[in-house]
């Protein structure tokens, strides 16, 4: 089974609803924390821990065999990213940055051995141990590179094949296609917004995204003080989304934050909110 | 010039930053200002845009569909998939639309002709206005589930390379996108200087110094601001990142809730709470961009 928590825009608090669903499902699902935010995954700073058991994930790019290349420009034509530019007489050369690793021009080649493997490191995953019963499988895409597909991709089959009961995902901010593979396969997506004209915005296309995905979905107000809730209510109730806790802001919760100390530990209203909305979901999971 | 302003992380209060700067150099300065943020644009809300100008649709994703008429259910789609976008629901054969990257690679090894099709989508829109502080801004907005995000946030950049020459307009200020992806890539790529804004969390340092890394790429000069800058003070972190990497910080910004007020106002703080601490301290920041970036 598998769970998302996802918020249109970054900021609004989601690692930090997903860092400490994590720890309040514990006592419910043998489970398991996808970060997929792979372009600044965050989680494990939050949980304090530092990542480990890193692997590589690397993407193939071809290399060109030019003594056996008979220039028949095939791969050029092939590629949708345009990463293969061909010279007068067809001889192709790559050009590394736009190329996605797919294997199109590999497949459409007519020579064996013209196009040999090349690779490039594009990231890497991660399984690390908590203190908190869970493990955190990290995707982390390396700076510079553009394409955090491959990352996600690599993430979540990595984070499968833990084979736990529960996956909880943590997806990157917005409704780009890469949002959606890390929310593929979710049983139930938690959506997490803010009470503002920029958090209503960005909550009307997750839930969109979440219809067109056929997930069912809740919504999570965080600072829930801050602002008019009118807008949220009308929205969640346009797509028959639950809005399901209201976190206050709170002076705890950042400071939680800024020590790597997760809130639902502590002794505090915050961590009942955390345990109620766990309770939740464990029956809605069954 | 074109200056690029960058976290790295969402939520450390970029876009509030950039609108104010934008809404404080207006005045001296011709400038136009961009929105890079495809999957979350925000500052035409803090501009309070009502109305957009003119709208461009952006075609250019592609899209495998399969015919499950002519499919023989071999399978070797799903199989070769690099990004695992094909399954079998209710014995047929199906493309995830929301996650296809637009590869080609199914239709190329499908050995039945014709079954499996690209179909060119729309990726997104980009669209641009006058505001009513008399610069103009460009925004995008990609589509739900859509790949090339990058690409958006180019062809928003060349538009506005257009207006400004056009106009006569100096400055480009490109707000972008959280994170370190194509569209941060692509909001970096060309421009003069990076600010970059973080928050004294070490989530925040660690993704800044990630953003910073690709700044570094492109051999660009950066500068650093500190927001929220009272929030935890004995975090270090950023100044000593700052210090390491000889970025010259230019301005620390007090937490403040009249940063969040003007937000839901949809205003920049400092037209909104012109005497906050924040708006004074982002006044400060403003002349030192325009003595030492603007020139
Ligand atoms: S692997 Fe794909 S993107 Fe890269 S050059 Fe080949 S066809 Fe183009
Ligand atoms: S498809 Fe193969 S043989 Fe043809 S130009 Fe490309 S590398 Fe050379
Ligand atoms: S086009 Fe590429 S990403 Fe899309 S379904 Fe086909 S192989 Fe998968
Ligand atoms: S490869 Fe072609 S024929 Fe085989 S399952 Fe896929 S679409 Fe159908």
């Amino acid at each position: 089974m598998q769970i998302a928590v996802s918020g249109g825009k970054g900021g609004t608090g989601k690692s930090t609803v997903a860092v400490n669903l994590a720890i309040a499902l514990r006592g419910y699902f043998d489970l398991a924390l996808a970060d997929l935010d792979v372009e600044a995954p965050n989680d494990h700073i939050l949980l304090g821990v530092e990542l480990q058991n890193e692997e590589p994930v690397n993407m193939f790019m071809p290399r060109f065999n030019y003594s056996k290349c008979i220039k028949c420009r095939k791969c050029a034509e092939v590629c949708e990213e345009n990463a293969i530019i061909t010279m007068k007489d067809g001889t192709p050369f790559l050009m590394p940055t736009l190329c996605s690793g797919c294997r199109a021009c590999e497949i459409v080649c007519p020579v064996t051995g013209a196009i040999l493997e090349g690779q490039k490191l594009i990231g890497h995953t991660y399984i690390t141990e908590t203190p908190y019963e869970f493990s955190l499988v990290t995707g982390k895409l390396l700076e510079g590179e553009e394409r955090a597909m491959p990352i996600v991709t690599a993430a979540k089959r990595r984070a499968r094949s833990l084979n736990k009961e529960l996956l909880l995902v943590d997806t990157a901010a917005g409704t780009s296609n890469t949002v959606s593979k890390a929310l593929e396969d979710s049983k139930l997506l938690i959506a997490v917004t803010e009470p503002t004209p920029l958090g209503l915005h960005d909550l009307a296309l997750i839930l969109e995204l979440a219809r067109l995905m056929n997930i069912e979905a809740w919504v999570v107000i965080n600072r829930s003080d801050l602002g008019e809730k009118e807008g949220i209510e009308k929205i969640a109730q346009k797509y028959n989304a639950e809005i399901v806790a209201e976190i206050p802001y709170s002076e705890a919760i950042i400071r939680s934050y800024v020590k790597g100390e997760p809130i639902v530990l502590a002794d505090s209203k915050e961590a009942e909110i955390f345990k109620d909305l766990a309770e939740k979901i464990a029956n809605y999971m069954g | 010039m074109q200056i690029a302003i960058a976290s790295g992380k969402g939520g450390v209060g970029k876009s509030s930053v950039a609108a104010s700067l934008i809404y404080l150099l207006k005045d001296g300065y011709s400038l136009i200002a961009v929105d890079a943020d495809a999957d979350a644009p925000n500052l035409h809300l803090l501009f309070g845009v009502e109305r957009w100008e003119e709208k461009r649709e952006i075609i250019g994703a592609k899209i495998a569909k399969i015919n499950s008429e002519t499919c023989i259910k071999c399978g070797i789609c799903a199989e070769r998939c690099p990004y695992d976008c094909i399954k079998l629901v209710d014995g047929v054969y199906k493309v995830n639309e929301l996650t296809c990257e637009g590869c080609g690679v199914c239709k190329l090894v499908c050995p039945v002709e014709g079954v499996i099709t690209l179909e060119e989508v729309r990726s997104g829109i980009i669209q641009k206005t006058t505001t009513k502080y008399g610069f103009p801004l460009i925004s995008a907005q990609l589509d739900v589930g859509r790949p090339n995000s990058g690409k958006l946030v180019t062809e928003e950049k060349e538009w506005a390379k257009r207006i400004m020459k056009e106009e006569g307009i100096e400055h480009m200020i490109v707000d972008s996108a959280a994170g370190i992806g194509c569209q941060v890539i692509a909001s970096l790529g060309g421009a003069d200087v990076a600010i970059l804004v973080a928050e004294p969390t070490p989530a925040s340092l660690s993704d800044v110094k990630r953003v910073y890394k690709v700044v570094q790429h492109f051999r660009e000069p950066a500068y650093l601001i500190i927001n929220k800058a009272d929030l935890n003070p004995e975090f270090k972190g950023l100044y000593e990142f700052a210090e390491e990497e000889g970025i010259p910080i230019i301005g620390e910004i007090p937490y403040d809730r009249a940063v969040p007020k003007s937000m839901a106002m949809l205003k920049p703080v400092v037209e909104a709470f012109p005497e906050s601490k924040a708006s004074k301290a982002l006044r400060e920041i403003a002349e030192v961009v325009k003595e030492q970036i603007l020139r």
